[in-house]
């Protein structure tokens, strides 16, 4: 008996002190139905959550730089209607209204912008992120890149999703063919021993299970170190027994990649080691590490200054030199990227 | 010095609360969402009688479900924090304490991180885990902290702080060894976060606050006495150990609630009983009651800041309480020492 009271009385205290907090999926409940009734459909993300999202989506909101150069790649940027403080590519990603980083975007700015989608992923954003828009009733979907193929198909499901037409399928075909080539032409070659730098002081390099490791392969490399964690810290040791045969930079510019190898190859021990030695460095673009389009650029450049010999123009008769010289120029990323290392050192 | 009466703790605490108050009302108009200060009273107004849909579904959103729950969890946090510190002040007769000082926040931090390890999608697991981290830490602390059957205050620090620096190697260890990418939160995490609040009902938390510094203000009168001296105290008739396992227990209860909530949100333990000693006295039956509001304050303002100041870019809340607290607090000692 006294025990039932006591019950009571406690069931008592937490009705009182719950009062006024409705439960949260009647809240979701609730803010449905005072949108608009759109017709929606249910699909499931890459991080096998259901989500139920409009068939007709004409304000998307991506929080994570990747998607936005996705979205700008499938044409559909006039619907993007808002992105982060990092989304730097295309130049004119950074015009559009921004809802912050892409670790903590201001939530209110993104309700703000009324979206019928935001895109998030698994490389940049946080899980935490990703379930309070969800509970706020904002429908989020999620990109889980692992490897370059996986960022492939991705596109084409993006495509699907938001309704972007035959853009995207031509791309990934373009992009597909591009990779296939790139194998072929690797084919005969040993994948080089090379060494991925992350970060210089402490030394950080890349786990095997990162998506920069699978774009390593594609480039023909192989990243030697063998570690369990994404971010291995490697000691000097560990680097002289691995004796890789290039170092790898995906810098935003030339000039910071140098200045790295620069940084690097006075320590001790590193100057002994046969890639500091010879000079075998290859820095590229640091869409490298970017799970969108322009990381194929990225690999192939990479390719092209680790495997040179496999790209020496054949000599085709009926053609100038200079145009050999033409077609053996890399692709637009590079150039960029040496052109603005030249803006660097005149303005300084 | 003017005794200490009921009446001058409830005009004290009654500016306190006016103060919070406007803080919140400031702080629901304030964000990356422009709301007119009109359009916040229109709305609270709808909402106060019942005509909950008139409010626009924005305003709704941004008010109610965003704004609010994050008001609501940074004054939870906040007093909490700073009647935990206040408690372990006393408790340890250090000025020096603060929540985390016996290793509460390590424990919630290694428990938060275990489940990003093993549970990483199964909801409130991070909160539980944090909670059952901190609880464990307690216990150890508490076994580790006796002497001769009662609780020492020397060996109590000493404990929590050995303590506090293994699980903080265990943390490093782990942080640098698991793969990395469900442990991105943790960053966010151990400088304190208010933005992805919990789908915890508040009104639990609130009770289980009030419940624990009530606890704690039970003891005041006691605290004042052990802080003349610990044998003093029981000459006088206080039950000194028991007074110290209540203190130690609502305290890191506080602690370990607010740390599974929000993560570690530094200085605002440290800093607001100080500062409310300089302001009203050192009575605890003062300082209790005025640590809870001048926390939750503190929080709301900094969390204000934070979302503000370079919005809609957020600050993380842990920095800005250090930034905004460091000076005031430097500002309040000098005053004080002149």
């Amino acid at each position: 008996m006294r025990r039932e009271q006591r019950r009571r009385i406690f069931a008592g205290l937490a009705v009182l002190a719950l009062a006024g907090f409705a439960p949260p999926r009647a809240r979701a409940a609730a803010m449905q139905g005072a949108r608009p009734a759109l017709e929606t459909r249910e699909v499931t993300d890459e991080t096998g959550r259901r989500v139920t999202v409009p068939v007709v989506i004409r304000r998307i909101v991506s929080i994570a730089p990747n998607l936005t150069e996705t979205i700008y790649a499938l044409g559909a940027q006039d619907r993007l209607v808002g992105d982060t403080d990092y989304c730097d590519y295309p130049p004119e990603a950074k015009q559009k209204p921004h809802v912050g980083g892409a670790l903590n975007p201001s939530l209110e700015a993104v309700v703000a912008l009324k979206p019928d989608l935001v895109l998030a992923t698994t490389a940049i954003n946080r899980r935490a992120t990703v379930e309070a828009l969800e509970r706020l009733g904002v429908a989020v979907y999620a990109t889980d890149p692992r490897t370059v193929e996986g960022v492939l198909q991705s596109m084409r499901t993006l495509s699907a999703l938001i309704g972007g037409g035959q853009q995207a399928d031509a791309l990934a075909a373009q992009l597909q063919t591009r990779l296939a080539d790139l194998r072929a032409r690797l084919a005969g070659d040993p994948p080089r021993r090379a060494l991925f730098v992350v970060w210089v002081d402490p030394f950080i390099s890349i786990g095997p299970r990162t998506f920069l490791a699978d774009a390593l392969r594609w480039a023909g490399a192989e990243s030697v170190v063998r570690a369990r964690g994404d971010w291995p810290q490697v000691s000097l040791e560990e680097v002289v027994r691995l004796d890789p045969e290039y170092l790898v930079f995906a810098e935003a510019d030339r000039a910071a990649g140098e200045s790295e190898f620069e940084e690097l190859k006075v320590r001790p021990g590193w100057r002994a080691l046969r890639a500091v030695k010879e000079r075998h460095i290859a820095i590229v673009s640091d869409a490298l590490d970017r799970p969108a389009p322009r990381m194929i650029d990225a690999i192939e450049e990479l390719a092209k200054q680790l495997h040179p010999e496999l790209f020496q123009p054949k000599a085709v008769a009926g053609r100038s030199k200079r145009e050999t010289r033409e077609e053996a120029m890399p692709p637009r990323i590079f150039r960029f990227s040496r052109f603005k290392f030249r803006y660097l050192r005149n303005s300084s | 010095m003017r005794p200490l009466t009921a009446k001058k703790i409830a005009w004290i605490c009654g500016g306190l609360s006016l103060l919070l108050f406007a803080a919140v009302v400031l702080s629901l108009k304030l964000g990356a969402y422009p709301i007119a200060t009109s359009d916040v009273v229109m709305t609270l107004v709808r909402r106060a009688i019942g005509h909950t849909e008139q409010i626009p579904t924005d305003f709704r959103l941004v008010i109610f479900e965003l704004r609010l729950p994050r008001i609501a969890l940074g004054i939870l946090v906040g007093a909490a924090l700073s009647v935990s510190g206040a408690g372990f002040q006393a408790l340890l007769r250090n000025p020096l304490a603060d929540p985390y000082v016996l290793g509460v926040s390590s424990g919630a931090a290694l428990g938060a991180i275990l489940s990003l390890v093993w549970a990483p999608h199964v909801p409130l697991a991070m909160q539980g885990a944090a909670f059952a981290g901190a609880a464990l830490t307690i216990t150890a602390v508490y076994f580790l902290g006796r002497r001769g059957g009662q609780l020492d205050s020397t060996t109590l620090l000493l404990a929590g702080i050995i303590t506090a620096s293994f699980l903080s190697a265990v943390i490093v260890f782990l942080m640098t060894t698991l793969s990395g990418r469900d442990l991105r939160g943790m960053a966010f995490w151990l400088m304190g976060d208010l933005a992805s609040a919990p789908p915890i009902h508040l009104g639990f938390l609130f009770l289980v606050l009030v419940l624990a510094i009530g606890a704690i203000y039970s003891t005041a009168a006691d605290l004042n006495l052990i802080l003349t001296g610990e044998q003093e105290a029981r000459h006088l008739g206080v039950n000194v150990g028991r007074v110290k396992i209540v203190v130690y227990v609502a305290a890191s209860l506080l602690t370990g609630l607010a740390v599974s909530v929000s993560g570690a949100i530094g200085y605002v333990g440290l800093l607001v009983p100080h500062v409310m000693r300089m302001l009203f006295g050192t009575d605890h039956r003062i300082v209790i009651p005025t640590s809870a509001l001048g926390g939750a304050l503190a929080v709301v303002l900094a969390d204000m800041l934070a979302r503000t100041v370079i919005a809609p870019t957020e600050l993380p809340v842990g920095a800005m309480t250090a930034v905004a607290g460091a000076p005031v607090f430097i500002y309040l000692l000098r005053r004080r020492l002149r």
